[in-house]
């Protein structure tokens, strides 16, 4: 093991009265467990032989005879363990257990029982009850830990550090920005005693304080703003969670509801805009949206679940769980029937955005839409008689009631729209005949003019005839974007051969429809509807084509941004995505129809009265009013429209909950060999707090998530604390108690202080999970107000300074260093909340977006770093070389490297050039002369004067360069980027 | 010192690039330094280098069988033959295809696996796969855990730099060179072209040389006074001393990647003076000097972003003949010129050179069923890779696919077999370089991994 703290291992090997045989519970058990079960247990055990079972194990087992024990015998050869032979003294253990008569304990063997040298029990330190330790009246309990391993080991505190580097510490620690030379003044006169708490107090009361810390959060919950994987799609309005988290921290929101919101805000609060914002951390990480056939799809949604897992089960509890998703856990007592309840209970967390509730946005909105309904009644109303006059004179028995389309073709007679104005143009070959548009599979297709209106839920309806029934993957009609890059379409045989689906770009809304093999080459009448819930249903010859299945949500195509095709899947042309066939009469209606209204629309077939029809059957008073109603339902439709767009703030991205469906375990993690089926669940290790449910494993996602919430939340659950307080303690320390945030388990670090950790989440669970009231607590303490200088003796004892024995200087980290330039030039916009900034140029090549970084200039960009756009897989040169990670995975603690791209990105970068300018530019403003600029310029970078040396040496680069030579070389200076 | 970095992550190791310098491998190497020519689409190893006379004979017949091929646009057509003609090459005899006729030049330097297979079918996440091992965003790169294992041999360069294809970066951008959870100094660095081929390598704005000069020299000052205050915190040190080598890096970046004093016979062997291989030619020459002035691993890109038309990567569904055609008259002679140049200056025997692609192609069409189409679908079942000097066994190939170049039939290598065995020449035990990270001691290889002993010579 490469823990350090070896006094800190609490592995206890029992001791073996001598001559008395092993015993199997605490010895063999144990020793069977670390080496050999991993392989010998499970349905289908390697040479079909259980260890974990007397039945099992017993043919490889004689009593009392060592050598004929297949158990013993191949161990002592040396081929088991394969390639990790047995140390001597555990095969001499094995070898004493069969002689003394092979008595089996406990069956089955439960791997998990005890803690070993190579695994970690249910008695693992870190899932026992926390015990609060008792402290000496009056003493500060934080100093009397540390003090008391400090003694334990001949060390001793450090003296307090003086007044400067207290408020330059507390001010970078707490809100992330340096003291302004005013602030330091001040409090440098301040004698009052409480001085430094007043000033702890005012910090934690700054807005920035939220920024500051939501920085650290949103590292652990891997907060990013594109999807990752190959699209890598920007997430526009994922910054509603980050701004929560800035508005929870600074209202010190309780840690428990903290939680509790982020794992399940939406099922609790469902009225509350700001729980469903919260649940953006069950989507801060990435989502493939490049899945291909339906088994991908599966295993992708597999991959997806054990990163939300992990994330869950890290951040909140410290526990790798996602190490189970296809063995039981090899290091920690969690199952890989754990790792699949939990997945249960996060089966119904799904990847998108979702409207933020608000009523009065709900107000507006339905009122538009009662605007555009009652002008399409009247519409209606009036033109209802007049097309079935018309149908009428045609001859037309009787008025089917088919619904009216937004746009109808009839490409017997010609390629115009029969009710506006979507002309569709043939390109590429394609030909009208008297049966209709007629297109070759190779290059032809019909075009329309752009949708001069907006359309979001939507039914595609054609009647078609198939040259081939073995062709894959030609369109017969297709909404999509100019460049053809978003596109909802009725296809034929792409994913299987001969059936009907509903097209999507790189299949995000696709599914099989599940209807029967196509089989005929006349024309058949193929609809599809998209509803705005996100459900897309398939027809053919008006009946249901399968069954209908739920997506995201259709796409929404802007006035002016959309175009139909037939004959195509999509644009640009080419590959498999052109049809070979015939299609007559086409229709697009900007609802999705009833299945009755798609069965009256079959059934009225070609008998659709046109536009011209209508007009014909009415007197020319009604023509006008027809007109006048067209341009008031026009107009409502672009009111919709525009309050919609008015309210494009209230969309988050967060959880769009998905059906969960019912989780079975997944032997190895394959989708071949499922196993049984489990309930919603927490982890059986942790016991102190009920991981049982009571659930059934069909329960609703709502249900699922409120227990997950619940149990992660228990103030009996001793991880929920402890983890937290650690984390805190990392970031104002640089190292945790548990050097590892993310793992209390048998391969992360154990505690450098157990009894503070301890004594840390029960006083923390007793004050009611204040967050603030723990930043108090520890930033008080004497051990935080430590000086930093090195102490040779100190360090010969404790280098890297676990035992606290001195306040350990930090380089800054990247975001970090980025704000106190920009507050040091005067050019921080101190603005906080909302929507951030991009220093990327987005491109978008089909379909998938690059992130190219640049510098832009002006206020809006000159906020604090948490408001950066941060998606994955960019590089941003500055930023980067400080260590600032990809949200691609959690980054529980960052590194903190030294390197020389490091100084050359901030020796040379031009932000940083430009924030030199301005700074210099600062520091001239009512000073005068180079000694008074040097010092005005110390004073704002550095918080303190130059000395004589300094000085001296500062002032001749001005008088030789200028004052902005040496703002450049004051922002590379070790001082400025590390915090003492 | 290679079994355990996680102190890197304390604060008391700050590090700089040069600590690692001469970091001790596992065991006496072959190769000191690697490049990695990455075929971004997937090449289809049936018009390379892996010769089917079946699959010609079976030209336009059903691939038959009995379960439907799993292939990602699901159109299975009817089996088609290469579009180039094959031929024994050199001295070994190799088989390469005249898609490659520069390549096959050097077919006796060439270790051919004939019996790559990839755990997806898909672009991205075979990429990851092959660059780093999973399929996510996230993890290391194969460049980045060799600067981790061994670090730079010169402190004036990157120990991982990566040369993208002129036409644009591949999907996932900087995820394919990202350190993931190693420390952001083993992150691949982009080379390109103009007087600052590094990112920041000069001021953004000029900045006087005098002013340049004085500057650096207060900063020092400055730093030196704050150091003695200090104590002499080690850290502090460090963080002078990468200035320090920042400044050398500012001459040895620009020199290295001037190639105007390369003879001109070697431009033209490069291809610098064609425009169809200027790209890549150039991108050769700068990766051989890369390689000689002490960077440990480049990798160099083949094709740009997948999808789109047209096509500016090795994704062929519509077209073989013409997209690979194009593609490889593109990259054929640069690549043959490097072999070639690296064992002209002795140092092939000790470079390891990768020839790879994320998955190959389909011996079938892309077509409907009937039909033999002109485009094949992505085939995560068999592909070919190459790898070039290190001492491998040269003009040989190892493993096979069936008959028609469908699935590996012998000797399959995952990639978990590639990453050993580049990390085993390189002197690199690939179970021992680990990293901790959340809860496990990650791997390049992750629980897998076996060294192909075939390959070794």
């Amino acid at each position: 093991m490469p823990r350090t703290l070896s006094l800190l291992v609490a592995l206890i090997v029992s001791p073996v009265a001598l001559g008395a045989p092993p015993d199997f519970d605490t010895q063999i058990a144990p020793l069977l467990a670390s080496h050999c079960t991993d392989c010998h247990s499970g349905p289908k055990p390697k040479g079909k032989l259980d260890l974990t079972r007397k039945a099992g194990a017993e043919r490889s087992i004689a009593a009392r005879k060592p050598n004929d024990s297949e158990l013993y015998s191949r161990v002592a050869a040396g081929e088991m363990p394969p390639k990790k032979p047995l140390p001597a003294a555990e095969q001499k253990l094995l070898k004493d257990w069969i002689e003394a008569g092979a008595k089996w304990g406990t069956d089955p063997i439960d791997p998990f029982a005890i803690t070993t040298k190579t695994r970690a029990g249910y008695d693992w330190w870190s899932l026992q009850p926390v015990k609060r330790p008792a402290v000496p009246a009056g003493a500060n309990a934080i100093d009397h830990f540390v003090r008391k391993k400090l003694n334990d080991n001949g060390l001793s505190l450090s003296p307090e550090a003086d007044k400067r580097t207290l408020i330059r510490r507390l001010y970078f620690d707490l809100i992330g920005l340096p003291p302004t030379p005013e602030e330091v003044a001040a409090f440098e006169k301040d004698t009052r005693a409480n001085a430094y708490e007043l000033l702890v107090e005012k910090l934690l009361a700054s807005p920035h304080h939220g920024e500051r810390w939501a920085r650290h959060w949103l590292d652990v919950v891997r907060f990013g703003e594109s999807d990752g994987f190959e699209r890598n799609a920007p997430r526009p309005t994922a910054w509603h969670y980050r701004d929560w988290v800035i508005r929870a921290l600074n209202a010190d929101m309780p840690f428990d509801k903290f939680a509790r919101l982020q794992l399940a805000g939406d099922v609790l609060h469902p009225a509350d805009a700001d729980a469903v914002r919260a649940t953006g951390f069950l989507v801060a990480g990435v989502h493939n949206t490049v899945l291909g056939n339906d088994q991908m799809r599966a295993i992708a949604r597999q991959d997806e679940l054990e990163d939300i897992v992990g994330g869950v089960a890290q951040t909140f509890l410290g526990l790798t769980a996602n190490c189970a998703r296809c063995h039981d856990h090899k290091f920690d007592p969690i199952s890989q029937k754990d790792f699949y309840s939990l997945a249960s209970a996060l089966g119904g967390v799904g990847f998108g955005e979702r409207q933020l509730p608000s009523a009065q946005h709900a107000e507006a909105v339905a009122k538009a839409e009662a605007k555009v309904k009652a002008a399409r009644d009247a519409l209606e109303a009036l033109e209802s008689p007049a097309r079935a006059a018309a149908l009428k004179a045609r001859g037309v028995k009787e008025d089917r009631r088919a619904p009216t389309p937004v746009a109808a073709w009839d490409f017997r007679k010609s390629a115009d729209d029969l009710v506006g104005k979507l002309h569709a143009k043939p390109a590429g070959g394609a030909k009208l005949t008297p049966d209709g548009a007629t297109f070759d599979g190779k290059t032809g297709f019909f075009r329309t003019a752009p949708l001069s209106f907006e359309l979001k839920a939507k039914t595609l309806e054609a009647w078609v005839k198939l040259d081939s029934l073995t062709q894959r993957g030609g369109g017969v009609m297709t909404v999509q974007s100019p460049d053809g890059n978003e596109f909802d379409a009725i296809v034929f045989g792409e994913n299987e051969p001969a059936k009907w689906m509903a097209g999507s770009e790189f299949f995000r809304r696709t599914q099989a429809l599940r209807g029967e093999v196509e089989t005929s080459t006349k024309f058949v009448h193929v609809a599809i509807t998209f509803a705005d819930d996100g459900t897309i249903t398939g027809f053919r010859d008006g009946k249901p084509y399968g069954k209908g299945y739920a997506s995201k949500g259709p796409v929404e195509f802007k006035s002016n941004n959309a175009v139909v095709a037939f004959g195509v899947r999509h644009e640009p042309v080419g590959g498999n995505k052109l049809l070979a066939g015939t299609v007559c009469l086409a229709r697009l209606y900007d609802k999705a129809l009833s299945p009755e209204e798609v069965a009256a629309s079959f059934a009225a077939g070609s008998v659709f009265a046109s536009d011209a029809e209508i007009d014909a059957q009415l007197t020319a008073e009604d023509r006008t009013r027809r007109a006048n109603l067209r341009t008031e339902r026009d107009s409502a439709v672009k009111a919709l429209a525009f309050v919609r767009a008015l309210v494009v703030e209230s969309k988050t991205y967060a959880n769009v909950p998905l059906p969960p469906g019912v989780t079975k375990v997944l032997f190895r993690g394959d989708l071949a060999t499922p196993g049984p089926v489990v309930s919603p669940a927490g982890v059986a290790a942790v016991r102190a707090a009920n991981p049982d449910f009571a659930l059934k494993p069909d329960a609703p996602d709502a249900d699922r998530r409120k227990k997950l919430a619940e149990w992660i939340t228990s103030p009996r659950n001793p991880l929920f604390a402890r983890v937290i307080v650690n984390r805190v303690w990392h970031y104002h320390f640089g190292t945790g108690i548990v050097d590892t945030p993310n793992d209390f388990g048998f391969n992360g670090g154990r505690p450098s202080h157990p009894e503070l950790l301890d004594w840390l989440a029960s006083e923390f669970v007793d004050g009611k999970y204040s967050l603030k009231g723990l930043h108090k607590l520890i930033v008080t303490s004497a051990t935080y107000k430590q000086a930093s200088a090195l102490r040779k003796e100190a360090s010969a004892k404790d280098a890297e300074t676990r035992f606290l024995w001195r306040y350990k200087p930090r380089r800054l980290e990247g975001e970090a260093v980025r704000d106190a330039m920009l507050s040091v030039s005067g050019l921080l916009n101190a603005e906080v909340g909302g929507r951030g900034f991009s220093d990327y140029r987005e491109r978008n090549f089909n379909g998938t977006a690059y992130f190219e970084p640049f510098d832009p200039v002006g206020p809006e960009f000159h906020r604090r770093s948490v408001y950066r756009f941060a998606p994955r897989g960019a590089n941003q040169g500055l930023l980067d070389t400080f260590d600032c990670p990809d949200p691609a995975a959690a980054a529980p603690r960052r590194a903190s490297t030294t390197t020389p791209l490091q100084a050359l990105a901030l020796w040379n970068n031009g932000f940083a050039l430009r924030a030199a300018d301005a700074f210099a530019t600062r520091a001239t403003k009512g000073t005068d002369g180079a000694e008074a600029q040097t010092r005005a310029a110390w004073r704002l970078a550095l918080q303190r004067d130059p000395t004589a040396d300094e000085l001296k040496i500062a002032t001749k680069l001005v008088a030789d360069h200028g004052l902005k030579a040496l703002c450049r070389v004051l922002f590379n200076g070790n001082e400025f980027v590390v915090v003492e | 010192m290679l079994l355990d970095r996680r102190n890197f992550l304390s604060l008391g190791a700050l590090t700089a690039l040069h600590q690692l310098a001469g970091a001790k491998p596992h065991h006496a190497p072959k190769a000191k330094r690697a490049i990695q020519i990455s075929l971004v689409g997937g090449l289809s190893h049936i018009d390379s280098f892996d010769y089917k006379p079946e699959l010609t004979k079976r030209h336009g017949q059903a691939l038959g069988g009995d379960a439907k091929p799993d292939v990602f646009f699901g159109q299975v057509g009817l089996l088609r033959k290469p579009d180039w003609e094959f031929k024994k090459r050199g001295q070994s005899g190799l088989w390469v295809s005249e898609l490659f006729p520069h390549v096959a030049g050097v077919a006796d330097e060439l270790t051919v696996i004939r019996s790559m297979v990839a755990d997806s079918a898909n672009h991205t996440p075979a990429l990851f796969v092959q660059n780093s091992g999973f399929q996510f965003n996230g993890y290391p790169a194969l460049g980045s855990w060799l600067s981790y294992g061994l670090g730079s041999v010169a402190d004036d360069l990157p120990a991982f730099v990566v040369l993208p294809d002129g036409r644009g970066d591949p999907n996932g951008a900087a995820s394919n060179w990202n350190s993931g959870f190693l420390p952001a100094q083993h992150q691949g660095v982009i080379f390109r072209g103009g007087d600052s081929p590094v990112r920041d390598l000069f001021p953004e704005k000029p900045v006087p040389p005098k002013e340049e000069v004085d500057s650096r020299a207060a900063l020092d000052a400055l730093n030196a006074l704050h150091l003695a205050k200090s104590g002499g915190e080690a850290d502090l040190a460090a963080r002078m001393n990468s200035y320090a080598l920042a400044a050398k890096m500012q001459l040895a970046v620009p020199a290295v990647a001037d190639l105007s004093k390369e003879p001109a016979k070697l431009k033209t062997a490069y291809g610098l003076d064609d425009p169809k291989t200027a790209d890549c030619g150039r991108r050769c020459l700068l990766a051989r000097r890369l390689l000689e002035k002490g960077v440990r691993f480049v990798q160099l890109y083949s094709g740009g972003p997948i999808a789109g038309a047209p096509r500016t990567s090795w994704d062929a569904h519509e077209n073989v003949k013409e997209n690979h055609g194009a593609e490889a008259a593109r990259i054929d002679q640069p690549v043959a010129a490097l072999v070639r140049d690296l064992k002209d200056r002795g140092m092939l025997k000790d470079t390891l050179v990768l020839f790879t692609t994320e998955f190959g192609r389909t011996p079938f069409a892309q077509s409907a069923g009937n039909v033999v189409g002109t485009g094949r679908d992505h085939n995560k079942y068999g592909f070919s890779c190459w790898l070039a000097g290190a001492g491998l066994k040269p003009g040989t190939a190892f493993g096979a696919t069936d008959d028609v170049g469908w699935k590996a039939a012998e000797h399959p290598v995952p990639w978990y077999d590639f990453h050993a065995t580049v990390l085993h020449v390189l002197g690199i035990d690939h179970e021992k370089l680990t990293y901790y990270h959340n809860g496990i001691q990650r791997r390049l290889t992750n629980v897998h991994g076996e060294v192909v002993k075939g390959l070794l010579g």
